[in-house]
């Protein structure tokens, strides 16, 4: 049974939402310290440019494309569920869970070819970064399509759609990450 | 514990609604903020005996040293550090923050808005399991292989990075995933601070109704939210550097142990805050109480709270004017610094302005609040000339550092629980505390506490520094030796007069006074329920509404000295 | 909330449009180009998502003042901490270490450029580079890095940490020192501490960091470097 504190609106932001823009917020300055902290280090070191050529280019625009379209699919799903159309939504937010695990294929076999070549978390700061950073964010991808997994069961049955909204909010941070994460490991050589 | 305390207070609770596990599964497994409030308070009172049981070991070291310390033995240097590491980190992320802002956080935010629970109780649940998750493995860090971290509980590379210096590799990783567990947990509790507040009000409670306690936790909630971010993306490395032997904070491998610095200070500084704010906040609720009188202004101390907590970001650096900043920032943060006592200084002078003209009560609760404005504010004075650069250089790392530090968390974790616990304590049990032992056991507590640090302060001055596990050893420091065997005996005093609280505690909650519903005669919700209040806080058609502010006392068209927040005018 | 006048599959369009210019902007080769569609572009991105995807554009305004808080917070980190991270000098100081590490990898890159750009033979060369410390014990190493603060590298027991210490740290060019001390006896006290022998215990016991070939090394150098013949 719920809490009638959970249905009180004093904001008119639902609860949920609410608590989800506070998430966001904390994850901006873990995401943000890891961020800035890199951003001193690589201008600080030059050098650290002929590690970051190493770095596959397409690759990452292979994923950033897979995320930008499993957002796309979360928008969709959070579309249906508003419409009231569970099955449907469900649907979406597989194909969204299915974004997430090509993701995750693709990195294991980028991250597989570059440490056979040398490139570990260890060879250089350059690389500590990157693991660090993508692997930080890899694990939200994780969790995000475990989590969207239950969400896409229970929306099947039309059951708890608003929280079709709130994982997709947390997914389209996850990918706004990736989004700068791509430009600042791989471009930016 | 807290299972067997809680037990006999909150027996009738499934009465009114029969679901989830029975028996003493409910009370582990409860989603009731009560209970959970309760889980925090106890496990942050064990943590306090485990920490201050630390403070009597090294303290007899370094009065008696080289002599076998009772209960414990000879202590090694290793084990000194590590002693005083943990004490440090214990007393902050496991009694402070717990007892402070998850206990009465949880506890009063429901209460005093007038909701029947946290918005999300099994969030709420899974942060105190993971909370306690991280208490049990500091504990064992203590214990494995080579001891418990000695790095001070700061941290900082390469000593906490490289075991070969540090020499505890077990326990340096150990003590830090136990650090990062707690941060996820306050992150959990904080969020379902922030949104019953922001949500859950009762109807009719605008902003300015809401007592200052429950703005003070969530404005402390909002500050942790925001600051521990880069000190977890800062754990990570750590941990990385630690255990797979990256070179983040490495210089020779082109990472920076000054960046380690930063990060850690800039959550360190607004922590103090952090916890320093509920502690105001309660002390501010049994002011106006017992003085009988309309808090002094209201809208001062809320912004005074919110400016504190935006200055609080703006001034880390203070703690690193000669750990390698550049200096020139050196001159930026001393402002700074200087700055943010003002809105400080300001809530004293609002509790001193309450107080002034009331019909002041001296209850035990009461003694603890003012006590606390008298002892903080040596605290804060204190730090002035910490936080001017010029007199930081000379006092850095001496035991002035340390009594100040002292005089401004003893007041906020211990002065300002003692006090919200003693107040909320019939409200939680349903029982009176005994006011004689009570008295006992604030004088003898102020009186040694003040013997403790008092001398410190003079060792600190005289050039004794922080972190020397003998000070035979040094020559020119053992003059100072009797007035360390002055701090140590009168912690010793200290702690026997704890067992008076003990007492007290145990025997009110079996034979004490039966509480009313509004023993203190206070306006807040929390007090328009029975003690202790059962699940779901008020029966489900009679949840409370709110037609005025909380400090409605003495008002001059009633014969009642006070008017509860509920009663329709 | 509904009725959101958002054409999704427009934004998303956009979306990869604007992921095609970000990855071919480098081609052309003028860094302040790349910077823009790298850095500018993904401004834009994130703001297309945030806005449309997110519907932060329909949120109530304190949802934008929590996020632009974090964001303030996050530069204002870093503007504190840049000063002492990204520079390498500054008034009175300067970072020795960043910049060796900076001249090394500098060196090391156009080493690699030249060698054929073959990272796995460049990473050999690393371990090459590292082989004494990695297959071998340093005894050597060890006893400048964590005995000589006491003991001093001239084993005369005025390390610069040695130096307030009572008692003094053992002097091991002394021959009285020798007189009543056997190898087992050293092995022991660098193992287990010097008050497991009833000595000072300022000496600590050192068994988690070295194993026992390792003390044995220790115990080695000492004699052949220190010990007066």
């Amino acid at each position: 049974m719920k809490p009638l504190a959970t249905t009180r609106s004093a904001t008119g932001i639902p609860t949920g939402r609410l608590a989800i823009w506070w998430i966001l917020a904390s994850e901006i300055v873990i995401f943000g310290g890891l961020i800035g902290s890199y951003l001193m280090f690589r201008l600080g070191h030059p050098e650290w440019a002929d590690a970051a050529a190493h770095t596959n280019t397409w690759i990452g625009a292979f994923n950033t494309f897979v995320l930008l379209s499993s957002s796309f699919t979360a928008v969709l799903a959070h579309q249906a569920a508003e419409k009231g159309e569970g099955k449907l939504a469900a649907k979406y937010l597989s194909f969204t869970i299915l974004g997430a695990l090509t993701f995750l294929v693709v990195k294991s076999f980028e991250w597989a070819s570059e440490i056979s070549h040398g490139y570990t978390i260890t060879a250089n700061g350059f690389w500590s970064f990157y693991y660090t950073a993508a692997g930080l964010h890899g694990l939200h991808v994780i969790a995000g399509a475990i989590i969207m997994a239950f969400i896409a069961k229970d929306a099947a049955q039309n059951k708890e759609l608003h929280r079709v909204e709130l994982i997709g909010i947390y997914w389209h941070f996850v990918d706004v990450v990736w989004i700068f994460l791509f430009p600042l490991l791989y471009i930016a050589k | 514990m807290s299972h067997a305390v809680t037990a006999d207070s909150h027996g009738h609770a499934h009465d009114a609604h029969d679901h989830g596990p029975q028996g003493i599964l409910k009370y582990i497994w409860s989603t009731d903020h009560k209970i959970i409030a309760m889980q925090y308070m106890f496990t942050g009172m064990i943590m306090a005996l485990i920490g201050g049981f630390m403070a009597y070991v090294f303290r007899m070291q370094l009065a008696f040293p080289g002599q076998s310390v009772p209960g414990f033995g000879v202590v090694s240097p290793g084990e000194y550090n590590s002693l005083v590491t943990n004490h440090g980190s214990i007393m902050i992320f496991w009694v402070a923050m717990p007892v402070l802002i998850a206990a009465f956080g949880n506890y009063l935010i429901p209460l005093m808005t007038g909701a029947d629970d946290m918005v999300f109780p099994r969030i709420n649940r899974l942060s105190y399991q993971i909370f306690l998750i991280s208490a049990i493995l500091i504990i064992a860090s203590l214990f494995v292989s080579g001891g418990g971290f000695g790095g001070a509980w700061t941290a900082y590379p390469p000593l906490s990075s490289m075991s070969e210096y540090s020499l505890t590799k077990l326990g340096s990783s150990m003590w830090l995933l136990a650090v990062a567990l707690e941060f996820v947990a306050f992150l959990l509790g904080g969020i379902n601070f922030i949104v019953t507040l922001m949500n859950a009000r009762a109807p009719g409670m605008k902003a300015y109704d809401i007592p200052i306690v429950c703005w003070m936790i969530v404005i402390a909630s909002i500050l942790f939210m925001l600051s521990v971010g880069p000190l977890i993306a800062g754990a990570v490395m750590l941990l990385f550097d630690q255990m797979i032997g990256t070179g983040f904070f490495d210089p020779t491998r082109g990472g920076d142990p000054v960046l380690w610095q930063h990060l850690f200070w800039f959550f360190g500084h607004p922590e103090v805050y952090v916890v320093l704010l509920p502690a105001i906040g309660i002390v501010i609720e049994i002011i106006a109480t017992f003085a009988r009188k309309q808090l002094f202004g209201y809208k001062i101390i809320l912004y005074t709270a919110i400016v504190t907590g935006i200055l609080s970001f703006f001034v880390w650096a203070h703690h690193q004017f000669i750990a390698g900043i550049d200096p020139r920032m050196a001159n930026v943060f001393t402002v700074t610094t200087l700055l943010i006592s003002v809105p400080i200084a300001e809530m004293m002078f609002v509790t001193v302005a309450t107080l002034y003209g009331g019909s002041i009560r001296f209850t035990t609760p009461m003694l603890w609040a003012l006590a606390f404005v008298a002892e903080f504010l040596i605290g804060g004075v204190t730090g002035i000339f910490l936080g001017a650069s010029g007199s930081d250089i000379y006092l850095h790392d001496t035991y002035f550092v340390l009594a100040h530090f002292h005089y401004t968390f003893f007041p906020i974790a211990i002065i300002g629980t003692f006090a919200g616990f003693t107040y909320w304590f019939p409200k939680m049990f349903g029982k009176m505390m005994n006011e004689t032992l009570g008295k006992i056991h604030f004088w003898g507590t102020i009186i040694s506490f003040n013997f403790i640090f008092i001398p410190l302060f003079f060792l600190g001055i005289g050039g004794q520094h922080r972190r020397i596990y003998n000070y035979e050893n040094f020559p020119d420091l053992i003059a100072g030796q009797p007035l360390r065997v002055v701090a140590t005996v009168a912690m010793l005093a200290m702690l026997a007069f704890q067992v008076v609280f003990f007492i007290n505690l145990f025997s009110s909650l079996k034979s004490g006074k039966k509480a009313g519903n509004n023993p203190w005669k206070a306006n807040t919700l929390e007090w328009t329920t029975t003690s202790p209040p059962p699940h779901g806080n008020w029966p489900q058609d009679e949840m409370p509404k709110v037609y005025r502010g909380p400090y409605e006392y003495s008002h001059p068209d009633r014969d009642e000295d006070y008017w509860p927040q509920n009663l329709p005018s | 909330m509904s009725g959101h006048n958002i054409n999704y599959k427009k934004i998303y369009y956009t979306l990869l449009v604007l992921l095609v210019i970000s990855v071919a902007g480098p081609f052309l080769g003028i860094f302040w180009i790349t910077m823009l569609t790298a850095f500018g572009i993904a401004l834009v991105k994130a703001n297309l998502v945030i806005q449309n995807f997110m519907h932060l554009r329909e949120e109530r305004r304190i949802i934008k003042w929590i996020l632009v808080t974090s964001l303030v917070l996050m530069a204002l980190m870093v503007a504190g901490v840049a000063p002492d991270v990204y520079k390498h000098d500054g008034q009175n100081w300067e970072n020795i270490a960043a910049k060796a590490a900076v001249a090394r990898g500098i060196d090391d890159g156009a080493a690699d450029h030249a060698a054929t750009d073959d990272a796995a033979a460049d990473h050999a060369d690393e371990e090459a580079d590292n082989s004494s410390v990695a297959s071998g014990f340093d005894a050597r190493g060890a006893y400048n890095g964590i005995c000589a603060a006491c003991h001093g590298t001239a084993g005369d027991g005025a390390g610069p940490a040695g130096g307030a210490m009572n008692p003094q740290p053992t002097d091991f060019t002394d021959a009285a020192f020798w007189a009543d001390r056997d190898d087992a006896r050293i092995f022991n006290v660098i193992k287990n501490g010097a008050a497991a022998v009833g000595g000072s215990p300022s000496m600590v016991g050192w068994s988690t960091t070295y194993d026992d070939e390792q003390i044995e090394g220790l115990v080695q150098y000492i004699n052949s470097e220190f010990r007066p013949h």
